[in-house]
């Protein structure tokens, strides 16, 4: 047998009311019915006792005059009126010797009947019962005074039967009242437990379906839903519009009073309800609610899934899902797909190192949580690998979030090889200049080497026309003079070709004092054809950088033809010569490389120094030149990540201190 | 077994044991019980009606009596008292062991035993009473014979209103059961008319001051009274009456017994006393013409009773013998109560007289519904055989003041009522 918590709530309600019913209807029948059937039979006996009193009363002078007749018509009187025929089944007297007066018997009268009933000496009344042929009576027996002295006794017998009749037909209709009661109550309590559990069955229903996903269920049953499309919801339709009834709570105030324009409020929700009613309705509207409210979330969410997956799919950047302890590549847009040549599955399958050469230690890719404000790292000018470890350059883009529980890092690939290479094309160009520059320079330093050369090969001929010995001391020294003036002028050389070569895509380790001779061994003679004297203070020994030479030496260069510049720009203002002086320093601190070039020149005003490294920022002519030397400058430097600053104030010359990290 | 057959042996009225022997019969000997006045103020009517069924009866049984039964009447006196009519009835039932009840004579004592005989489920045949009580509700144990008060009082104040032109009626009754009955058929009989009595009156049973209702009467100017009494207190109303100059029509029914009534206002012969009969008039030669068995009556009266003048009294009850001696017959030598009774309700258009024919049925336990009106002339009532014929004698009396509106054409010798 079931336990009661396991039975349905319907049964529950309809058995408890059943029950409790059934239990009030038995106390009450059991109670009726005792109170009844016990006031009946005392009320009969009372009626007994009065018709009994009556006639003992009217019937004594009878008794004393012996007038049987009217004794006789007193007692039919007392028992043939109308209502009390089927009660009273007979009425006899005897007088003080028992014998009997008079009786209502239509037959011989029963004498076992004269002395059954006898009033005990002490009583007024006495009452028994008999049996009284095939009937049973109750007999009442008073008695008939004359003053103190009995004179006779009244005895009236009360249908044991018409009593049991009355009691009965009592019985019965009481029995049918309860019955008809339990009918009522039992099709009543089935009516209000169904009533009750109906809806409830229906909620359970609908959240059944809901579970399984079935949003397109019916949930009203009602003729209120009629009409009742989605779709009719502008919230639905427009994901824009915010919904007061649902976006309300999670906006808090905020939303209401800093965005009123997107709050637009519909005059009447056409879907939140809010409907009197008793509590199963309140339930089922609040359950109504709830279902549209997961149902409008549903499609926002699938709307904006499908817009994020939009931009996954169909965005102009790789983006890679990576998982957040592994490095693993967990997902990858199709785009990173055609960016690396990969299959999808190749791609899943490696580590996001893997996409870099020497898996990325180069470059220090770790992900670690050096985020921004926005939760978003980026890495520049990463260099990756294609399928067939073809090399390009991207700028990477993580971002922490957490799938599924899991630490997750986003990573979007933006491939800017295109972007660097026309950054070194610039650069080339820049640098194209500044030799076009420097060519007077470059030419008059080739010039002396040719002129060594020149002198030599000039006395040898000289010596040879006069067929003169030529001391051996001396042949030695013109011709070792002349190797060394060979060797200078393809030192300078080779210095401009590795100066004009466009730099690889691989740094190497490069010691900054070689970059600063190199350069001034390209613009040394020509300084000093200005009138501008160098002095170095290199340090002895310095630690590498990361860099690539020519680069590095496009930074001096440039750094060395601004400082010559501001000199050449303060010799016009004070219209003298004075001797201009470009110091160059190179020395560690810490873990830093630096290296300072220092000049006397005009120095630079206070309001621009925080724009000479933006591009086409210039102090100088227009037509001399496009201002982009010291942007290029300062874009090699980051690209290496080193830092450039500015000293000096204005009129006191100029200090560049070019720090980089060390690569020892 | 010896028990058990003393148990059974005990049961004397067992229902079977009944059928076999109902109480009552024997072999030889059908016994009845009848209470009648044979003392007191209405003696003359229990008498009479005892000689007239005697008178049958005596025949019947000196002639074998009924299947080889002879008829053997107890009868007592109960005075005209209910106590003792009951006290007369359960004896009958209880020691006499009666077949059947019958003639009892008195409206007020059949009442009082009414009751018994239903509880007892004696039959009870033939009652000098035309009480409404005898005939409503139905009761299977009561056959009545004699048309009903309330069919005599209606015929009779239509021929007062109608015939004789009276509106202004008084009621003088017996104030019993007797009394209460006739003043209600009375009462009926004159709403049908849009009418109530100008003045009712009454006395008390056996007594025989009227004074009191006189007066009453007299002072409500009443053309008619009706007097629901028996002849005592009738008469001794109208002698009063006249001595004081008061005149109107006296009517009476049945109850008041004819010739006796006569008897005692013979010396005032030219009263206008009008009398409803339910059995006709012996008097005139035109009723013997009516009644053939009158003139047996007549015949058997004088043979058992020579004493006896024959009457309106004595007449009922031989005809209630009639009818008993027809029921026994029909109901064979297989007598029971309850046989009797259904033989009783099946006898239909009996003729009792040529043109008395008796009729029963399950629903009807009145055999006749005759009615006769008689005229008080000369000492004697004489059946009125045309309305228009009265009222000339009793507007040349004064009676009556002027014709009434309506024509008096085709009045009937007797009514007969359905």
């Amino acid at each position: 047998m079931k336990s009661f918590s396991e039975i349905s709530l319907k049964n529950k309600i309809f058995f408890s009311i059943l029950a409790v019913i059934l239990i009030i209807s038995v106390a009450i029948a059991f109670l009726a019915r005792w109170i009844l059937i016990s006031s009946l039979l005392s009320e009969l006996e009372l009626r007994g006792f009065a018709i009994a009193r009556t006639i003992a009363e009217h019937g004594s002078g009878y008794v004393l005059d012996r007038n049987y007749p009217q004794l006789l018509s007193l007692i039919f009187d007392g028992a043939q009126v109308k209502e009390r025929k089927h009660l009273i089944d007979y009425i006899f007297i005897v007088d003080q010797e028992n014998r009997v007066l008079s009786h209502t018997f239509t037959h011989a009268f029963p004498d076992e009947l004269r002395l059954a009933n006898q009033i005990p000496a002490n009583d007024n009344k006495s009452v028994r019962l008999l049996a009284v042929g095939k009937q049973a009576a109750y007999d009442i027996a008073i008695p008939i005074n004359e003053g103190l002295y009995r004179i006779g006794t009244v005895h009236v017998g009360l249908n044991k039967g018409h009593i049991e009749n009355l009691v009965s037909k009592l019985r019965f209709t009481f029995l049918g009242f309860i019955s008809l009661v339990i009918v009522i109550v039992f099709i009543v309590s089935h009516r209000i437990a169904k009533y009750i559990t109906r809806p409830i069955s229906r909620l359970t229903e609908i959240s059944d379906e809901l579970s399984r996903g079935n949003f397109e269920i019916e949930l009203d049953r009602g003729s209120a839903s009629v009409g009742w499309e989605p779709s009719d919801c502008p919230a639905y339709v427009n994901l824009d519009l915010r919904c007061s009834h649902f976006d309300g709570s999670l906006g808090s105030g905020e939303g209401l009073h800093s965005a009123p324009t997107n709050m637009r409020m519909c005059q009447q929700c056409v879907f939140y309800r809010k409907r009197g009613g008793d509590e199963v309705a309140q339930l089922a509207d609040s359950f109504h609610n709830m279902v549209w409210s997961i149902k409008l979330y549903r499609r926002r969410l699938h709307e904006s899934e499908e817009k994020y997956r939009s931009l996954f799919d169909s965005g102009p950047d790789a983006i890679f899902v990576v998982d957040g302890n592994t490095l693993g590549i967990i997902d990858a847009n199709p785009r990173a797909v055609e960016l690396y040549g990969y299959q999808k599955s190749e791609l899943i399958t490696k580590s996001f190192l893997e996409l870099s050469p020497n898996h990325g230690r180069s470059h220090g890719i770790s992900f670690a949580k050096e985020t921004d404000a926005r939760g978003c790292v980026l890495y520049q000018k990463v260099l990756h690998q294609k399928k067939g470890d073809k090399p390009f350059f991207v700028n990477l883009n993580a971002r922490h979030i957490s799938l599924k529980g899991k630490p997750t890092i986003i990573v979007a690939a933006t491939d800017i090889t295109e972007i660097v290479e026309k950054d070194a094309q610039l650069i080339q160009a820049s640098k194209m200049k500044s030799l076009g520059e420097m060519s007077a320079g470059i030419a008059h330093e080739l010039n002396q080497p040719l002129n060594a050369i020149k002198m030599g090969s000039d006395f040898l001929t000289m010596m040879m026309e006069r067929s003169l010995e030529i001391p051996k001391d001396q042949l030695q020294l013109v011709a070792t003079e002349m190797s060394i003036q060979v060797d200078r002028a393809a030192d300078i050389i080779n210095t401009l070709r590795a100066f004009g070569r466009k730099a690889d895509l691989i740094t190497e380790k490069v010691d900054i004092n070689k970059a600063v001779r190199q350069v001034l061994s390209i613009v040394g003679k020509q300084l000093e054809l200005e009138n501008i004297s160098i002095r170095i203070e290199l340090a002895e020994e310095i630690s590498p950088i990361l860099a690539h030479y020519n680069r590095l030496q496009q930074v001096f260069f440039n750094l060395v033809v601004n400082a010559r510049d501001a000199i050449k720009a303060k010799n016009e203002i004070e219209l003298q010569n004075t001797g201009g002086l470009i110091t160059i320093r190179s020395h560690e601190s810490g873990s830093q490389v630096v290296a300072e070039i220092h000049d006397n020149g005009t120095g630079i005003q206070e309001a621009v120094r925080e724009k000479i490294f933006e591009p086409f920022f210039t102090t100088k002519e227009a037509s001399q030149c496009m201002g982009l030397g010291l942007a290029i400058t300062y874009g090699i430097v980051k690209d290496y990540g080193g830092d450039i600053q500015v000293l000096g104030r204005e009129g006191e010359g100029a200090t560049f201190v070019v720090s980089f990290s060390s690569a020892a | 077994m010896l028990l058990c057959s003393a148990w059974s042996c005990g049961q004397t009225h067992d229902p079977k044991m009944s059928h076999e022997k109902p109480p009552g019969v024997t072999d030889t000997e059908i016994v009845l019980g009848s209470s009648l006045p044979f003392k007191g103020h209405a003696s003359y009517l229990g008498i009479e009606t005892f000689r007239g069924y005697m008178s049958t009866i005596q025949h019947v049984n000196e002639n074998g009596g009924i299947h080889g039964r002879t008829i053997r009447v107890i009868a007592y006196d109960d005075s005209y008292d209910p106590p003792m009519c009951l006290v007369n009835t359960q004896r009958f039932i209880v020691e006499d062991q009666v077949f059947a009840l019958f003639s009892y004579v008195g409206t007020p004592t059949t009442l009082k035993v009414l009751p018994l005989v239903e509880e007892a489920k004696v039959p009870l045949l033939g009652v000098f009473t035309g009480a409404n009580a005898l005939r409503e509700p139905l009761s299977r144990y009561v056959i009545n014979i004699r048309a009903s008060y309330y069919q005599e009082t209606r015929v009779a104040i239509r021929h007062l209103i109608e015939d004789l032109g009276i509106s202004n009626i008084a009621v003088f009754y017996q104030y019993d059961a007797f009394g209460f009955d006739g003043l209600t058929g009375v009462d009926l009989a004159l709403k049908d008319f849009g009418m109530a009595p100008v003045a009712r009156a009454s006395y008390v049973r056996g007594a025989i001051d009227v004074d009191e209702g006189l007066n009453k009467i007299m002072a409500s100017g009443a053309e008619a009274v009706i007097m629901i009494a028996t002849y005592e207190p009738c008469a001794n109303f109208i002698t009063l009456a006249h001595q004081r100059g008061f005149n109107p029509i006296f009517f009476t029914g049945s109850y008041a017994g004819a010739e006796e009534l006569a008897r005692r206002l013979a010396p005032d012969s030219n009263l206008n006393v009008i009398m409803s009969q339910v059995v006709p008039p012996l008097e005139g030669p035109e009723s013997f013409a009516l009644l053939g068995s009158a003139a047996e009556y007549m015949a058997l009266l004088a043979r058992y009773f020579p004493e006896d003048k024959p009457n309106g009294v004595g007449l009922e009850g031989y005809l209630n013998a009639r009818v008993l001696v027809e029921g026994l017959q029909r109901a064979g030598r297989e007598l029971t109560r309850e046989r009797f009774i259904d033989v009783l309700e099946s006898i239909q258009h009996y003729p009792l007289a040529t043109d008395m024919i008796i009729s029963f049925g399950p629903t009807d336990h009145q055999g006749l519904d005759s009615v006769f009106f008689t005229h008080l002339e000369n000492g004697r009532f004489v059946l009125i055989e045309d309305w228009k014929t009265i009222r000339e004698v009793l507007k040349r009396e004064g009676a009556i003041r002027e014709a009434p509106a309506s024509s008096l054409e085709g009045a009937d010798i007797h009514e007969k009522l359905q």
